[in-house]
């Protein structure tokens, strides 16, 4: 998702532009807009076409996942189980992006950390979130350390990674003319290492968020005695495919709501300043 | 990492024998791994054996899962799936990538989808499609589809909109033949995005087919390491898990790294193993 921002500054040619000369960008969204309900359109269609073909509980219409998303939020449990689940994100999160960053200046400054622990990333990078979940299920049972655990291991590498080729992009010669002309390590720091390293620190969390929520319902699915995936466990348990199509809904609505409406609008609002933000 | 060795600070006077030899990165290397088998080695005794297995007891486990054939076969199961559902994904999200990179209009019509699709939880999938299709090779090979696919089409219509415009300009000016501007301006600028295609794609695939195999199937790696876990096979587990990062590190380091060296030697900026460009990581 790094190219929707680049996208929105500065909207790239387009090979079927109809020569039509520089358009703003607002009347060219309305223009595609038909084109986009008309792609809802097709698939709430097909959708319901499908689940009309089938049973009812193989594959339910739209309407009644959308019906059982209202159940589900007037459960009794609902908020609790939502409370639970946000608190172990935001823990575990905060835990990963200080450790992420801290390993990443140490990394992006020395080659020695570089090489210290450059295998751990990659291989927490790449390593699929079960086996941390099952490990971190084995080791801490039902305690919260679990699923904290397991997002500081799923998602400091992704904060880490971005953060090293933030300090690699802090200009070497500004903070050498800098140090020439004396000017003292808070001013540089301000100056130069932040407004350098920022777009990366955003992109950072915008990664490790995306990867952390997902390990965290995984976590809780396989052991856990609150929060939403262990909620998720319960509508798999019972077959209740409806049950767990609205719970999906509810997790990627609220994904997507923090990644649009939040981080990007805090990232678009910081980066006001410069003409093209950086992904 | 080769290039930051000799660009950083100059040695400041002579190092003693003790930081020639342990204090370099290809030390550090080494060094970190030991450091963390002795940790753990230190801790285990603490938390009760039957929950945190030691070091020897997970590298019998190891010993075992190869010697009878169980990780050869786990790994070849779901490897296989992988290709299947990857081909397919490849060959599905290529069409509609450069369709999207091409066409405002379908872009408009999907962009929202694939934006959805690379939000949508694996563990949702794995746990539809056992829903869906019981146990078997129908549900993970449909979850690495809708793993990779979103990955596919996002790389690729970007590597569409990357082909210079100024640079197609210029070949239609000079009325170029189209399949000349196919082979030396649009393939060679697409090349990096097919590339990160495979490479997000791969990697996704592989961790949405793990994670549907526990739900999805009685066979594959997904399966054998959770199955270990219903047993209380904890040694099992750790050991499991350890190829798995021994099979990462193989494929990121020899496949991957090389592969992407040789492709770009002619964009050498593309080719860093670790430091993607952002914009390829998508």
């Amino acid at each position: 998702m790094a190219t929707q921002d680049v996208e929105a500054a500065a909207p790239p040619a387009r090979i079927d532009t109809e020569a039509e000369g520089p358009t703003s960008e607002r009347p060219r969204r309305q223009r595609y807009l038909l084109w986009r309900i008309a792609g809802y359109i097709l698939f709430i269609g097909a959708w319901a076409f499908v689940s009309s073909l089938t049973e009812p509980y193989i594959l339910p219409s739209p309407l009644e996942v959308l019906r059982e998303m209202g159940e589900v939020v007037r459960r009794d449990d609902f908020w609790i189980n939502v409370v639970a689940t946000l608190r172990h994100l935001t823990i575990g999160f905060t835990i990963a992006f200080v450790l992420g960053t801290a390993i990443g200046i140490a990394m992006g400054r020395s080659p020695y950390w570089d090489g210290f622990f450059r295998d751990y990333v990659m291989l927490t990078l790449t390593t699929p979130g079960l086996v941390f979940a099952l490990i971190c299920v084995m080791i801490f049972g039902l305690s919260t350390l679990a699923p904290i655990v397991a997002i500081v291991l799923t998602s400091f590498p992704h904060i880490t990674v971005n953060v090293v080729e933030g300090v690699r992009a802090i200009p070497r010669d500004l903070m050498d003319m800098a140090t020439a002309y004396g000017v003292d390590r808070r001013t540089r720091i301000r100056n130069i290492v932040l407004p350098a390293i920022a777009p990366f620190l955003f992109t950072a969390i915008r990664y490790g968020f995306a990867i952390a929520w997902k390990i965290t319902a995984l976590t809780e699915l396989f052991g856990q005695t609150d929060g939403v995936g262990i909620q998720i466990r319960v509508e798999f348990l019972f077959f209740d495919i409806a049950g767990v199509l609205a719970w999906a809904f509810f997790l990627v609505g609220f994904a997507l709501v923090m990644e649009r409406l939040v981080l990007q609008r805090l990232e678009r609002r910081f980066f006001r300043w410069r003409p093209k933000a950086y992904g | 990492m080769d290039t930051t060795v000799g660009s950083g600070r100059v040695a400041r006077g002579k190092r003693s024998w003790f930081q020639r030899t342990f204090v370099t990165p290809q030390a550090a290397r080494i060094t970190a791994p030991v450091l963390f088998l002795v940790a753990w080695q230190l801790i285990a005794p603490l938390i009760p054996s039957a929950i945190l297995p030691m070091p020897a007891e997970v590298a019998e486990a190891m010993w075992e899962q190869l010697r009878d054939g169980r990780l050869v076969e786990a790994f070849s199961v779901s490897l296989l799936r992988l290709a299947i559902g990857f081909a397919v994904a490849l060959v599905v999200g290529s069409i509609l990538g450069l369709a999207m990179g091409l066409s405002r209009r379908i872009e408009a019509m999907l962009h929202d989808f694939v934006v959805v699709g690379l939000t949508f939880p694996y563990l949702i999938w794995g746990l539809l499609v056992a829903m869906w299709f019981g146990y078997g090779w129908i549900g993970p090979v449909l979850v690495v589809f809708i793993a990779g696919v979103p990955y596919v089409i996002l790389n690729m219509s970007e590597g569409v909109h990357d082909v210079s415009k100024e640079l197609r300009d210029m070949a239609a000016a000079y009325e170029v033949p189209r399949d000349r501007v196919l082979r030396h301006l649009v393939v060679p600028s697409l090349s990096p995005f097919f590339f990160a295609s495979l490479r997000y794609g791969l990697a996704n695939g592989w961790k949405g087919l793990i994670l549907a195999e526990v739900f999805a199937s009685t066979s594959g790696a997904g399966w054998h390491i959770t199955s270990m876990r219903d047993y209380g096979d904890f040694a099992g587990v750790v050991g499991f898990a350890i190829y798995f990062a021994l099979f990462s590190i193989v494929v990121e380091r020899l496949v991957f790294g090389r592969l992407s060296r040789r492709v770009f030697r002619w964009r050498p900026e593309l080719a860093r193993g670790m430091g993607d460009p952002p914009e390829l990581l998508v």
